[in-house]
């Protein structure tokens, strides 16, 4: 017996479709992380459709909070850069987000 | 034009994540969220890369799930690792469990 509920609830609490994000295009990018990985079961890109999500909406929290900081209501990529900067676990992060300069950023005389 | 973007996940999906979280009325720039369209890749990179080497350590060929939640916690995502172990747990149970073939019995 189908149970359509089931399954999507579990991986999105029924907000969207089964997945959020497409898990073929999130294989890709694992073997493209390392020439050690060759093989990878079934669950794991689904695991990742998961914390990829929960790391989207944090960086996105902490970069809103660095929007309003600016009393905007357009969250910028500087905001993004800025939440990065801000979170230790972010550190992986540090030297993407700041390889593109920061036009709006006051310069120190 | 090669699809050089099979290295990040899409930018509608990525947005639709986003917004999520911020407030009605709100908006995100396109370049915030190609952004957080690069930081995404190298989080899963990032993470892949420490559940390879543990599968390394451990002789074993393939990365699966656990090596995925494991990681996580190893690189200081424990908040995530708890709902992952639950939300792969949960994902296990929910797979059909595949039927045994019928022996031939003869008489």
């Amino acid at each position: 017996m189908r149970q359509p509920g089931a399954y999507s609830n579990l991986l999105s609490g029924g907000k969207t479709g089964p997945h959020s994000l497409p898990l073929a295009r999130i294989k890709k990018i694992m073997k493209k992380s390392g020439e050690d990985v060759k093989m990878i079961s079934g669950e794991a890109p689904i695991v990742f459709s998961k914390a990829c999500e929960l790391f989207i909406e944090e960086l996105t929290k902490r970069a809103w909070a660095m929007t309003l900081q600016r009393k905007t209501r357009t969250m910028h990529k500087e905001d993004v850069a800025a939440a990065v900067m801000e979170t230790d676990i972010f550190d992986f992060l540090v030297g993407l987000v700041s390889h593109t300069p920061n036009p709006s950023a006051p310069l120190e005389s | 034009m090669t699809d050089g973007n099979e290295r990040l996940l899409p930018i509608a999906n990525v947005g639709r994540i986003m917004k999520r979280i911020i407030p009605p009325g709100a908006k995100i720039s396109k370049e915030a969220k190609e952004t957080m369209q690069e930081c995404v890749s190298e989080f899963i990179c990032f993470v892949t890369a420490e559940a390879s080497d543990r599968c390394l350590k451990e002789n074993r060929k393939t990365v699966n799930g656990d090596d995925i939640c494991w990681a996580l916690t190893s690189l200081g995502f424990d908040n995530y690792s708890d709902t992952m172990l639950t939300f792969l747990n949960r994902w296990r149970d929910t797979r059909p469990t595949p039927t045994p073939t019928p022996t031939n019995k003869t008489t």
